[in-house]
């Protein structure tokens, strides 16, 4: 089985990793591209939110290198995520293309564990705990390289970015258990953070002008070129972007325990009483933690015409005007220009920064 | 007590059920006037510009109640039966009312807000408007008096219509908060109508045929969804053409639209979709569905010549 599945951030190595320990064969699809996302959309309903777009066009351009079984992420009831396979599907049938497709329902952890994932590779229920474990430990390490990459982005851009194909190959290379945890440490010494608990502050010249919250849709939040390296640029222009959506967070969530879901959902009550679906509620949840945490401003990202996310904008246009917290939200499709999404960063940033020097020299 | 329901969403399918409902808890129900361009123009102020016609439709309705009702009776549907889910903006839009109620209280009127009642519909609606009535008037037996009597106007078709043969037919497939708003299919009612074609949507079949889980439908988890794939499921070969509304940024509809492109593309029936929103103009929407029509006609022309062929074995209409 030569097995492939859409691109996910930093997170592609981690599920390389899961999907080569249940004992198949990965062939990665080709880094996101523009290609790709014109393949994608060539061959999509002119009117479907961007991540089908983005993910089908990973899966043409994998089946392009040989893969012959297509593994995809499949959603629950009211957002449009719960149906991409059925399009997925279909338009790879109307391509006329010959693989295996098989949709990965979240949601049902036990069930995942000893039927479907046994069923697809032949392996004990056993094998996959040990394969989810280590997909555990490893989109934690990502998560991790994604908050010193963002930290050091913020006041050293060049040498984050000089560091961050040499953290990544190091990534990449670690299997077993034993070797995450040795690139744990090697990721810490690259990025120059000490001891488990990043401290913030140990030196003068290590701390970010500005600090932004990044909330919105989970996909666009894990893979960067989906929201067009927004981190990367934030951090160019010397804000520290700090998330709490990950891969990480989802599984941990889907496990049924990430604290912080349970806290999201306290915390967006006041915005919005019921979940509209998708993931609204945890981006308004996590807006209402980052302002109380005291950063500086939040910013949304999600796909073009997103339902959850637009109710999510709502409610955190209304948390702006409650408590004066800035928010840009930007909606991105394949039409997204980058000079336009680059002037909004640059104004938005400007305006937080001015607003924080200038609370700070009203205080002096 | 002033009670207001806006004429948007739901209305269009509960409208009678609450006025009634609401006139035997004692209130006096006012319902925001018919859409127009205004009403539309004050909404889009309300709510961000990506989602959808009905929604920003919605929040103009709202906003003219907020200035002369002391209640705005607004459900929120969750899901009815099957667990089948409303469309998260229709879920959200009672979340998007509280907020936009409470920054947005009319002047002269900020010391008195307006109430938002919003009975929480999951499966059944008799416990949730139960709970709404009591808020309102404290009298469970006028309460009980008021359901009772109101049920008779819950919509409800049992009877397939006729479909006889000879008549020009065409379906228009689309949410009937879209269809039944003037605003929004009024050129397009009045073109199929002004060409001779009788329209045939999803609202008058019988619950039995859209609530079927016959098929692709089974997997749809919406609950207008499935309905309107059921109706273009049992429409698509009873009529000349199908002409589908979608309004901008639906999501469910870029979906399940695609899937009946494809299966009406399958059985050569001519299918339309119009996508709509605020821009939408008369014009353009008009020379589109004429030149559909002009190729329904076509179509229907080559198949009865078919027909005359082999001996009037055609398919049957």
């Amino acid at each position: 089985m030569k097995a492939s599945f859409p691109n996910l951030g930093y997170d592609t190595y981690a599920l390389k990793t899961f999907i080569e320990d249940l004992g198949a064969e990965v062939i990665l699809a080709p880094p996101t591209s523009r290609r790709t996302i014109e393949l994608g959309a060539m061959h999509s309903p002119e009117l479907i939110c961007m991540p089908y777009k983005i993910t089908l066009g990973n899966m043409l351009e994998a089946l392009e290198l040989g893969a012959d079984t297509l593994f995809m992420a499949a959603g629950a009831r009211k957002c449009r995520f719960g149906y991409y396979h059925y399009l997925h599907e279909r338009a790879l049938r109307s391509l006329g293309k010959k693989c295996r497709f098989i949709p990965i329902t979240q949601y049902s952890p036990l069930e995942f564990v000893f039927k479907m994932m046994p069923d697809i590779f032949g392996v004990s229920p056993l094998r996959v705990v040990r394969a989810v474990a280590k997909l555990l430990t490893k989109s934690r390490l990502t998560q991790e390289f994604r908050q010193y990459l963002n930290r050091k982005r913020a006041t050293d851009f060049d040498g984050a970015e000089k560091v961050k194909p040499k953290a990544l190959a190091v990534i990449e290379r670690a299997h077993t258990l034993g070797q995450i945890e040795a690139a744990r440490g090697e990721v810490r010494r690259m990025f120059g953070v000490l001891g488990t608990v990043p401290v913030r502050g140990q030196s003068p010249g290590t701390e970010p002008q500005i600090r932004l919250g990044l909330v919105g849709e989970i996909y666009f939040m894990i893979e960067q070129f989906a929201s067009q390296e927004i981190e990367k640029e934030l951090g160019k222009m010397g804000a520290e972007v700090v998330f709490e959506r990950s891969l990480y967070r989802h599984i941990r969530h889907l496990l049924f325990s990430d604290p912080a879901f349970v806290r999201s959902g306290r915390l967006a009550h006041r915005y919005l009483e019921e979940s509209p679906g998708g993931e609204a509620i945890r981006t308004v949840g996590e807006a209402v933690y980052f302002r109380q945490q005291g950063l500086d401003g939040i910013v949304h990202i999600f796909p073009f015409t997103c339902m959850p996310e637009n109710i999510a904008l709502e409610a955190l246009q209304k948390l702006s005007e409650e408590t004066g917290i800035p928010v840009l939200s930007l909606s991105f499709d394949e039409h997204t220009s980058r000079t336009g999404l680059l002037t909004r960063l640059e104004a938005f940033v400007d305006l937080v920064k001015r607003r924080k020097l200038g609370r700070r020299l009203h205080r002096n | 007590m002033k009670v207001g329901v806006p004429r948007a969403l739901l209305y269009y399918r509960y409208g009678r059920f609450w006025e009634e409902f609401l006139t035997g808890l004692g209130a006096e129900v006012v319902f925001s006037r018919r859409t127009d361009k205004v009403l539309l123009q004050n909404g889009l102020g309300h709510v961000s510009s990506e989602v959808c016609l009905p929604i920003k439709i919605m929040a103009g309705h709202l906003e003219e109640l907020a200035g002369q009702v002391d209640v705005i009776f607004l459900p929120r549907l969750m899901w009815l039966e099957d667990k089948l889910y409303a469309c998260p903006k229709m879920i959200g839009i009672v979340d998007i009312a509280r907020m936009m109620l409470a920054s947005a209280a009319p002047v002269g009127q900020r010391d008195g807000r307006v109430r938002l009642v919003a009975p929480k519909v999951q499966g059944s609606l008799w416990l949730p408007h139960f709970r709404a009535g009591m808020e309102l008037c404290h009298d469970p037996v006028r309460v009980v008096r008021a359901l009772a009597r109101a049920r008779r106007f819950l919509p409800a078709h049992d009877r397939v219509p006729d479909f006889p043969t000879g008549e020009k037919r065409v379906a228009l497939i689309g949410h009937f908060y879209n269809i039944e708003d003037d605003f929004i299919s009024r050129p397009m009612v009045d073109t199929f109508t002004g060409h001779g074609y009788r329209i045939c949507t999803k609202d008058e079949l019988p619950g039995s045929v859209l609530r079927s889980r016959q098929g692709f439908a089974r997997k749809i988890r919406w609950v207008y969804e499935r309905e309107l794939y059921n109706a273009f499921r049992f429409l698509v070969d009873k009529v000349s053409g199908v002409c589908v509304i979608v309004s901008m940024g639906c999501g469910p509809d870029s979906l399940v639209a695609e899937f009946m492109r494809e299966e009406a593309q399958q059985r050569d029936v001519p299918f339309l979709q119009l996508v709509v929103d605020e821009h939408t103009g008369t014009a353009g929407i008009v020379t589109r569905v004429e030149a559909f029509l002009e190729l329904a006609e076509r179509r229907r022309a080559r198949a009865s010549a078919c027909r005359l062929k082999i001996g009037g074995q055609g398919k049957a209409a």
